[in-house]
């Protein structure tokens, strides 16, 4: 089992409280996602981004939500079998879930690298598997987690703070 | 405005027609209307003018507003400005010279046309692209609903609009600056007249966004021109005169044709038409998922201005034309230096428009993700048929209403009907 933890600095002790209290969300909005369904690929980042914006959250932290949540979605129906995404709304932040039904990352280090990819041909052919998708996630994200069993499942999260 | 509304739209509600029928409630793709009390209602903030429920509504309820031939005859020297689109709207019968002709019979002492200063436009969106280089994609902004489309729904797009005048409107500009200048006529005498296909263009000369003020005097609709024009066809088929007629420019009125005007090859443009197209198509500018065009042509209307429902003749059928008098006919080269340094002084520029988002929930967060949380509740209790049968679009948008405080759960017939047969079951 791996784990990887980012958290920009000034969201540390905002983000550990957090974890530690588990809150409520307001808000939550579910959806599930097939493997290599590039048609819907994208559904679930842009309803979660529609919410956001009915919110008033501010359009220049909607766009890195919504960058980073597509970047996020297109791996787990590219690289991975497809699974669960969670958007869970709170009043100060948006935590996005992504549950993969694997097959799991063997180094998660490695592929926060830009250019590494692990992409096939048939993926690489829809123009993705540029090796830019995590390290993408990760600039445009208040804290990423992932959670990952080599051969299983992996969990990514994301937050982004509103202010 | 006269009637004291906030925006003036070119759209005429005729609540007495309403049938009820829920069409328009379905198209309308700001979601503005709704049907409350058995009658159509329209939200003045939402509403874009792009005209879809015009084409929907069978019953007369809801029908397009222009100026008529009537608002000519307050001025002394009329000046025509013929949109791209007219051309179309005329069998190879009678030929465009013909048609143009017949609009000065129509008493119009000047007919210019939107195509005559096609060229020197691309001209102006090549050099703003070379001075913007860091604003990509550029986005047109000579649709007046999708310029309305993004204040309202694309408020963060706002900076990528081109901000330059629309060609007619460059157009008046500078011809009435020539009329003063070279033929010493008073402004106050001066009318021009834009002959415009669809109401947004109409409500863009009646309440112009970010314009310079009072170019136009009135937007008179192809239709009322094309019903004056026939009566006077015999007599401008029988005039001898030469008059120019600017065909290659109307490829302005082709949403593709438009865009390829401006692909030199060092730029990329993308041609967008239909309403559902141009949302689609911005919700990927918004999220950074489209290739890096540089230039992107919007119409609201399908295949551009000839899909506008103040035409007469059907979109493909005027496009068709119109490709075949380009290929066709004889052009004249249209170009005037003055407009050159018009541009460059900065004569056509628009001021930067503000939003006016109709997104949000609530100016407070926390008030907005209360209301978004019931708004979910009550959505889950409906039954998510989207029949609109309420009166709202869709089940989601009748939750929102309820939220409100404009409709109430009883509005859905699906879950009354669910109702009286409990009650039925239970007696």
């Amino acid at each position: 089992m791996a784990e990887y933890w980012y958290i920009r600095q000034e969201y540390e002790e905002r983000t550990h409280q957090h974890f530690d209290d588990l809150p409520e969300p307001v808000i939550t909005l579910d959806f599930t996602l097939g493997e290599r369904d590039f048609v819907n690929a994208g559904n679930a980042s842009s309803q979660i981004k529609m919410a956001l914006k009915r919110l008033g959250v501010d359009s220049a932290i909607l766009r890195r939500i919504a960058i980073a949540s597509y970047e996020a979605e297109i791996n787990e129906t590219a690289h991975a079998k497809g699974g669960d995404i969670t958007g869970n709304i709170y009043p100060e932040y948006v935590l996005i879930k992504f549950y993969d039904k694997g097959p799991g990352i063997e180094d998660i280090e490695q592929s926060m690298i830009p250019g590494f990819s692990t992409a096939d041909d048939q993926v690489r052919e829809m123009g993705f598997g540029a090796g830019l998708g995590l390290p993408n996630i990760k600039k445009n994200v208040d804290v990423l987690h992932i959670d990952s069993v080599a051969g299983g499942r992996t969990l990514v999260e994301i937050i982004v703070f509103f202010s | 405005m006269e009637n004291d509304k906030k925006y003036f739209h070119a759209l005429q509600v005729k609540t007495q027609k309403c049938v009820a029928c829920m069409k328009c409630v379905r198209v309308c793709p700001t979601k503005a209307l709704r049907i409350r009390e058995g009658k159509v209602q329209l939200d003045d903030t939402r509403c874009i003018d792009c005209g879809r429920c015009i084409t929907a509504c069978k019953y007369g309820a809801l029908i397009p507003w222009s100026d008529t031939m009537e608002i000519t005859k307050n001025k002394k020297y009329k000046v025509a400005i013929l949109s791209t689109a007219f051309a179309g709207q005329f069998s190879d019968k009678v030929g465009y010279p013909t048609a143009k002709k017949a609009i000065y019979h129509l008493g119009f002492d000047e007919v210019l046309e939107e195509s005559m200063i096609t060229e020197q436009y691309s001209w102006m969106i090549r050099k703003y692209l070379k001075e913007y280089p860091q604003t990509r994609p550029v986005l047109s902004s000579n649709c007046p609903a999708v310029v309305r489309l993004i204040q309202v729904r694309f408020p963060s797009l706002l900076p990528n609009l081109l901000h330059l005048e629309s060609p007619m409107s460059v157009l008046a500009v500078y011809y009435r600056q020539k009329l003063v200048n070279e033929k010493n006529i008073p402004d106050d005498d001066i009318g021009i007249y834009q002959i415009v296909p669809c109401i947004s263009q109409v409500t863009a000369v009646h309440q112009p966004e970010g314009n310079i003020a009072d170019i136009e005097n009135g937007a008179i609709s192809i239709q009322e021109v094309f019903g004056h024009a026939l009566e006077v066809l015999p007599e401008a088929a029988s005039d001898e005169r030469e008059i120019d007629v600017y065909t290659k420019g109307l490829s302005l009125s082709v949403s593709r044709m438009e865009a390829s005007e401006n692909d030199d090859g060092n730029i990329r443009t993308l041609a967008v038409s239909g309403i559902s197209n141009v949302i689609e198509i911005l919700l990927k500018i918004e999220n950074q998922q489209i290739d890096p065009y540089d230039f992107i042509v919007f119409h609201s209307c399908i295949g551009g201005c000839v899909g506008g429902v103040l035409n007469i003749e059907n979109p493909f059928i005027a496009a068709s034309r119109i490709r075949h008098i380009i290929s066709k006919g004889k052009d004249t080269k249209f170009e005037d230096k003055r407009i050159s340094e018009m541009f460059d002084n900065g004569d056509f520029d628009v001021t930067p428009l503000a939003g006016r988002s109709i997104m949000k929930l609530s100016s407070d967060i926390k008030t907005a993700l209360e209301k978004m949380k019931r708004i979910h509740q009550i959505n889950a209790t409906l039954p998510g048929l989207d029949c609109s049968a309420c009166g709202s679009p869709t089940c989601l948008t009748l939750a929102e209403d309820i939220v409100e405080g404009k409709a109430t759960l009883e509005d859905c017939i699906v879950l009354l009907r669910k109702k009286v047969k409990h009650r039925k079951n239970n007696y």
